[in-house]
């Protein structure tokens, strides 16, 4: 056991002193983990809408109330001019001008118009532009039933001068309108308490099964230098038995990569807000398992390889191709079902689906054990594989 | 197996693709003693050492080491042995005591008994005052050096050191050869691999020749001139011509035979003893009135002996 520990303090010492190990292990991830947490946010943002009222009237005044209240999309007023050149500059995802004789229009129950200046290919726009329609759409139908109602009131009882009738009636159509008929709820699918998955959430987890998959290379490499520098052969001359070795190496790759997942989980936690340690029991158990995955794919993919280069074209080619399979980079939830499937053979599938359980669903220990039992199956075929491999490349 | 023998051969061979590679009946290292084993790159040097290591497993044959097996008891051989592999195998990111340290502890030492044994391995390599530094930093000598003590951290029963001075300075050379026979001094077994003859001549009590994977020679470096009748070169140079006297040398005892060269202006002569017949061979010269203006005596060394073995000199 001496050796074991001695071979793989080896190891962590040759991985501390190497400075492109730390910036792969933990810078890369960190910086990615902002990145593409920053840029997929929490889904709730609302799109810029510059907007010029050219009208100034009633409606047009209720209107845009009616956007500033709006989830959608958050307005600013800017003259016309700045319309366009706001949306083609991409400041905003669309401009509205309200031309004059709209609040006319509006009222008198007439056709009218709005200008939504838009980029034809932005996904933004049409959401702006939508909830412009949506908007418009209401204040037209509240004044027109309103008039309907009007009419039909003073036409009952002789009424010559409504208009008060139709004001009280418009005020009385808009009270009624803003309680909506049917309430459509929306529930994030596990989240506890309601709570809605940031972007960090996604991209903290995604992005230490990314990395921690890289750190096979790092301890793969060292394994294949040990190889060409003749320092394995020279180990293999000493009392350590090729059972030891493995050990130290698989041992050294597994504390490396915990490390690893320590340090990413806390700034996870510190810095991007991820709820990690709801269940610090049911999150070491997966770290655990993650790690023996990791580490004994290591094993096996530098005993597969008999050159530096391959080894890092393989590596990286297996953990992104890896992490994204399995939700590394985006939730498999967006995928169709068959992609989702296949994503769901690989075991950090399942460890990404108990971490985000553990952050996002209250996930306790029991509820990690099937994909902490897959992971395992999965990292005892890799080693015995790596093993039968090393024993035979190093007779 | 002699009493004292410490490492014997017994028809040992291996094969490789259906090919002999290396072929050794009968070879006995005894306690104390340094054997150089010589030959051309790819005579099997390499070989022999990674089978006696336990890297490499005997197609036939066996070999024992303090009367363990290389084939059923390696573990116990391991424990008895100390290798110096060709390459600079140490971690080069890994200080010099670094790397000790992480030797001694893969050869089973422990404790105080693993710093005491660095600290004395350190010095015994002249590097204590270096011993802080990244090995990567080092000249070839000193990493020559370290190779060398990563080694010797167990004190094993027999050091294997396969050509340890390849590819270093003369002065380097010159300090590692130091060391070995500071070793062979103190007693220890060492199975030496190389292919320049004065290293062997110099290190060794015993010289084995080794080519195309057998052991085509073997005994001390006189057995081993003897074992071919090579003779002395004795070259003269004169100042007349000197066809009569030639013919009045050949007639000497102990002179094989004598040419001339360079119109009678110098002679080799072959002879077996220089010492015993020069004094004849000037006296022959005086009595003719030649004078000799210079001499050279060549004995026969390894380089003569392999190339009358083999037909082609080791460097070939």
């Amino acid at each position: 056991m001496r050796r074991i520990w001695a071979l793989a303090d080896k190891d962590l010492l040759q991985t501390r002193r190497d400075k492109l190990a730390g910036l792969f292990t933990i810078i890369m991830p960190i910086a990615f983990t902002l990145f593409l947490g920053l840029i997929i946010g929490t889904g709730e943002q609302a799109y810029p809408l510059v907007l010029a009222d050219q009208d100034k009237g009633d409606a047009a005044r209720e209107l845009v109330r009616g956007l500033r209240g709006s989830e959608v999309v958050s307005v600013e007023v800017v003259g016309v001019k700045e319309v366009d050149e706001r949306v083609d500059n991409g400041q905003a995802a669309a401009g509205l001008i309200i031309p004059k004789g709209y609040s006319e229009a509006v009222a008198a129950g007439r056709p009218a118009e709005l200008t939504v200046v838009r980029d034809a290919g932005s996904s933004g726009a049409q959401t702006a532009e939508q909830e412009v329609r949506t908007l418009a759409g209401q204040q037209a139908v509240q004044t027109r039933a309103a008039t309907a109602a009007t009419e039909a009131v003073a036409q009952a009882y002789g009424i010559e001068n409504a208009d008060r009738l139709r004001r009280d009636a418009a005020q009385a159509v808009a009270q009624s309108l803003s309680a909506p008929a049917v309430t459509v709820g929306t529930v994030q699918s596990g989240s506890s308490g309601g709570e809605v998955p940031s972007g960090f959430d996604l991209t903290s987890t995604g992005m230490i099964i990314n990395f921690v998959l890289f750190s096979t290379m790092t301890a793969g490499v060292a394994l294949i230098m040990e190889r060409r520098s003749g320092t394995l052969q020279r180990l293999l001359t000493t009392r350590a038995s090729r059972g030891e070795l493995i050990g130290g190496k698989v041992l050294g790759m597994f504390i490396l990569t915990f490390i690893q997942q320590i340090l990413l989980i806390g700034i996870g936690a510190l810095a991007f807000g991820v709820d990690y340690f709801n269940d610090p029991a049911a999150l070491l158990l997966v770290m655990i398992s993650l790690s023996a995955l990791v580490s004994c794919l290591g094993l096996l993919l530098a005993t597969l390889f008999g050159s530096e280069q391959a080894l890092i074209a393989a590596t990286v080619l297996i953990s992104m191709a890896w992490a994204a399979m399995s939700g590394g980079w985006f939730p498999l939830e967006i995928t169709g079902p068959t992609f989702s499937a296949i994503g769901h053979v690989w075991p950090t599938a399942w460890i990404l689906d108990a971490m985000r359980g553990i952050i996002l669903k209250d996930y306790g220990v029991a509820d990690v054990l099937p994909a902490v039992g897959y992971a395992f199956a999965w990292a005892a075929g890799f080693f015995l594989i790596g093993v039968w491999r090393f024993r035979s490349t190093e007779k | 197996m002699t009493a004292h023998a410490l490492l014997t051969f017994e028809n040992v061979h291996i094969t490789r693709d259906g090919e002999p590679v290396l072929s050794v009946d009968a070879l006995e290292i005894c306690r104390g003693e340094t054997l150089a084993v010589i030959g051309p790159n790819g005579a099997g040097k390499s070989t022999t050492i990674s089978m006696l290591s336990c890297l490499l497993r005997p197609s036939g044959g066996d070999a024992r080491i303090c009367d363990h097996s290389i084939g059923s008891d390696s573990q116990a051989v391991k424990e008895s042995i100390g290798v110096v592999p060709q390459d600079i195998a140490l971690y080069g990111d890994m200080s010099a005591r670094e790397n000790l340290h992480f030797w001694g502890v893969m050869y089973g030492l422990t404790g105080d008994e693993l710093a005491r044994r660095v600290d004395e391995v350190l010095e015994l390599i002249t590097l204590t005052e270096r011993q802080k530094d990244r090995v990567d930093k080092f000249s070839g000598g000193m990493k020559r050096r370290v190779n060398i003590g990563a080694a010797l951290l167990h004190k094993p029963k027999i050091l294997y050191l396969d050509e340890p001075t390849v590819g270093i300075d003369p002065q380097s050379r010159r300090s590692i050869l130091d060391g070995i026979l500071e070793l062979r001094e103190q007693g220890m077994t060492i199975l030496y691999t190389t292919h320049y003859m004065a290293e062997a001549q110099e290190l060794s009590d015993r010289i084995g020749i080794i080519d195309h994977g057998k052991l085509i020679a073997l005994g001390t470096h006189e057995e081993l001139v003897k074992l071919v009748g090579e003779k002395t070169e004795v070259h003269l140079g004169v100042d007349k011509h000197l066809h009569e006297v030639a013919e009045t040398w050949r007639g000497i005892a102990g002179v094989g035979s004598a040419d001339l060269e360079d119109e009678g202006m110098l002679a080799s002569l072959l002879v077996d003893d220089a010492n015993a017949v020069l004094p004849a061979i000037f006296q022959a010269a005086e009595t003719a009135g030649v004078r000799i203006t210079s001499l050279n005596v060549v004995e026969p060394n390894l380089e003569t002996v392999f190339l009358h073995l083999t037909g082609r000199a080791l460097r070939e």
